[in-house]
């Protein structure tokens, strides 16, 4: 019975993960529930459009390290970061124009533009792997660690350690500016309410005067920050794959669902609940019981309810059982 | 429906993928006319309209003449399906029109779209979903002043001073709020762009008598500011009692026209439509 060490074994392989992991999570959700919001359809792009953004930034982050710059003990990507952003922007404006426009002009239903938000999709896959090449990318440099396990060992005498990467920290704090940016945009600004009137009811956000093309266009822009900035985070955090980014679809969409669709916040408690789901299910809890239990009770097994290779499953039942007893999400968002 | 294929959403009623909430509810843009007649200057007067919704969709105003004066209650009144809403509509920009002309101030705006006509002095309240649910009534009043850009505070003061109701709950989120207060929400934000003409699609639909008789005192309240009202209604009795100008439709076209009393003591109007 060693209650210390099993908290610090915890929060080590459980708790710091699955929040660093949370919040990529949530920005990724957030990018979702706003084009739900505003455009009215679910934009499968999405993961593709953050492997985009990212691509650039390694790219810039590569150019960077080649002519010698670099943060000291920050990744460079930061530096590379509003490159990303603004590449990915014109990305997006430029899919705007040139193809949900015309279904806009058409006044097309949602579930079409949902059909070529997926060929779209596929567009923005080839056009990432045709750059990058399908291949793992590693742009991760600075300091590695906030504070290493064995250090932490050092100075509390226990036996476990709690390492702290620091892409981990980094993806924390950068999650909280953004959010806190992002909700004092749409609940201060007249350009962020404006947009809130738009998803609100279309028709009387026209007769108030309110651009639709500029609600848009403004929405993409902030997309695009988002989808960039989660796939940094994540890229920085585990490593970039174009494939790795398509998959994080499932996990975002249903982080927006457990949420509630069109609700920011629920976007970010959403993110929160599959990421700790999906961590503590494939979690080998072995370690941390044979803390918590007389030395008769010790599991001799791993304790461990899934393989990590079924992460995915995880958040497919989370959203199955969100969307079969609670519709509309944490967040009363839209009912589903 | 119309055999767009764009329009077809293949039976799709899943709302994970789709967003059905707060979307177009169909209010289409179609101003224009090939012909232009002429009558006598009122403030604003959708003159002679015929049209129908779309380009090619079955005429609902047949030769329908609407006219309000500046500082005046205009009140158009029927039977179910007389094309009240589609005439008010025809003179938002809302309505194809084939023939007859709409004109505020002496200009003709027949081909401005509904958003110009706001800018040019227009205001409309939609008879449902007619309030941003999600936001505060404040930001509800904000949003009327979007196009606006000096400073609103007086006039958002104004609105408060007209339904003091809504400065006590201006930040609760205006879907909370009861039937009648929602109206007065709607009216507020539509007065926020300073209107010189409102036009309101049954104020009173779905609210109790006790929260009608209040409103309409507060349209009496707005109509003496100075702004001309042009309102369609159900109840036609009480909407006649506060109106200058009374229009009564039958199918598309002008049945009976003159002031509010005297339609109201009209034999054969109380006898089609005001029951007895």
């Amino acid at each position: 019975m060693d209650f210390l060490n099993a908290i610090v074994a915890l929060s080590n392989f459980v708790l710091v993960p699955a929040i660093a992991y949370g919040s990529q999570l949530a920005i990724g959700a957030l990018g979702v529930t706003l084009i739900y919001g505003i455009l009215r359809f679910s934009n499968f792009a999405h993961g593709d459009t953050m492997a985009f953004g990212t691509m650039v930034v390694v790219l810039v982050t590569w150019l960077f390290q080649s002519w010698g710059i670099s943060l000291g003990p920050l990744p460079t990507a930061l530096l590379a970061l509003p490159f990303g952003i603004a590449a990915c922007a014109l990305l997006v404006l430029g899919t705007d124009r040139a193809v949900y426009k015309f279904y806009r002009a058409q006044k097309a239903k949602p579930v079409i533009l949902v059909i070529v938000s997926m060929g779209v999709m596929f567009i923005m896959n080839s056009v990432v792997r045709f750059i990058i090449g399908p291949d793992e990318q590693r742009f991760a440099d600075g300091e590695r660690f906030i504070i290493t396990a064995r250090e932490f060992k050092q100075m509390t005498g226990l036996r476990e350690g709690l390492a702290l990467k620091s892409t981990q920290g980094l993806t924390v704090i950068t999650a909280v500016i953004v959010v806190a940016l992002l909700f004092w945009f749409l609940n201060r600004t007249r350009t962020g309410k404006s947009m809130r009137a738009y998803s609100d009811n279309e028709d009387l956000a026209l007769l108030s005067g309110i651009n639709p093309e500029r609600v848009v266009m403004i929405t993409w822009l902030i997309v695009a920050a988002l989808a960039t900035i989660a796939g940094t985070l994540y890229g920085l955090d585990k490593s970039f794959k174009p494939f790795t980014y398509f998959q994080l679809l499932l996990p975002i969409f249903a982080s927006a669902i457990v949420g509630g669709l069109g609700s920011p916040l629920g976007a970010i408690a959403g993110g929160f609940v599959i990421a700790f789901s999906e961590v503590t299910i494939t979690y080998a809890w072995k370690k941390v019981l044979v803390y918590l239990m007389p030395e008769s009770l010790e599991p001799s097994g791993l304790v461990q309810l899934l393989s990590t290779d079924y992460k995915f499953a995880v958040s497919f039942a989370i959203l199955l059982v969100v969307l079969l007893f609670k519709p509309t999400g944490l967040f009363k968002g839209k009912s589903v | 429906m119309s055999g767009n294929p764009y329009q077809d959403d293949h039976g799709n009623k899943d709302a994970t993928i789709t967003n059905p909430d707060g979307a177009s509810g169909g209010m289409v843009a179609s101003p224009g006319s090939d012909a232009k007649k002429h009558t006598a200057e009122a403030y604003l007067i959708g003159d002679s309209m015929t049209g129908g919704y779309g380009k090619t969709g079955p005429d609902i105003l047949h030769d329908c003449t609407i006219a309000v004066n500046k500082g005046e209650i205009a009140v158009i009144v029927g039977p179910n399906g007389a094309g009240k809403s589609t005439a008010m509509k025809a003179t938002f920009g809302m309505l194809n029109l084939r023939q007859g002309a709409v004109r505020l101030d002496g200009e003709d705006i027949t081909d401005l779209s509904p958003q110009d006509r706001v800018i040019k002095g227009m205001g409309f309240v939609p008879q449902t979903q007619n309030i941003f649910t999600s936001m505060t009534v404040e930001e509800n009043l904000e949003m009327g002043a979007f196009i606006r850009t000096d400073d609103f505070r007086d006039t958002m003061d104004q609105v408060f001073d007209l339904f003091p109701i809504l400065k006590e709950k201006r930040r609760q989120p205006a879907g909370e709020l009861s039937g009648g207060q929602r109206q007065q929400v709607a009216v507020g934000r539509a007065l926020m762009t300073r209107p010189k003409v409102l036009l309101l699609d049954e104020p009173t639909a779905g609210v109790s008598p006790i929260v009608m008789d209040e409103l309409f005192d507060r349209i009496i309240e707005v109509a003496r500011t100075g702004i001309s009202i042009l309102m369609v209604e159900q109840n036609a009795r009480q909407a006649l009692e506060i109106a200058d100008q009374g229009y009564v439709l039958v199918q598309g076209a002008n049945a009976h026209t003159g002031t509010g009393k005297a339609l109201l003591g009209d034999a054969e109007v109380r006898k089609s439509f005001l029951g007895g």
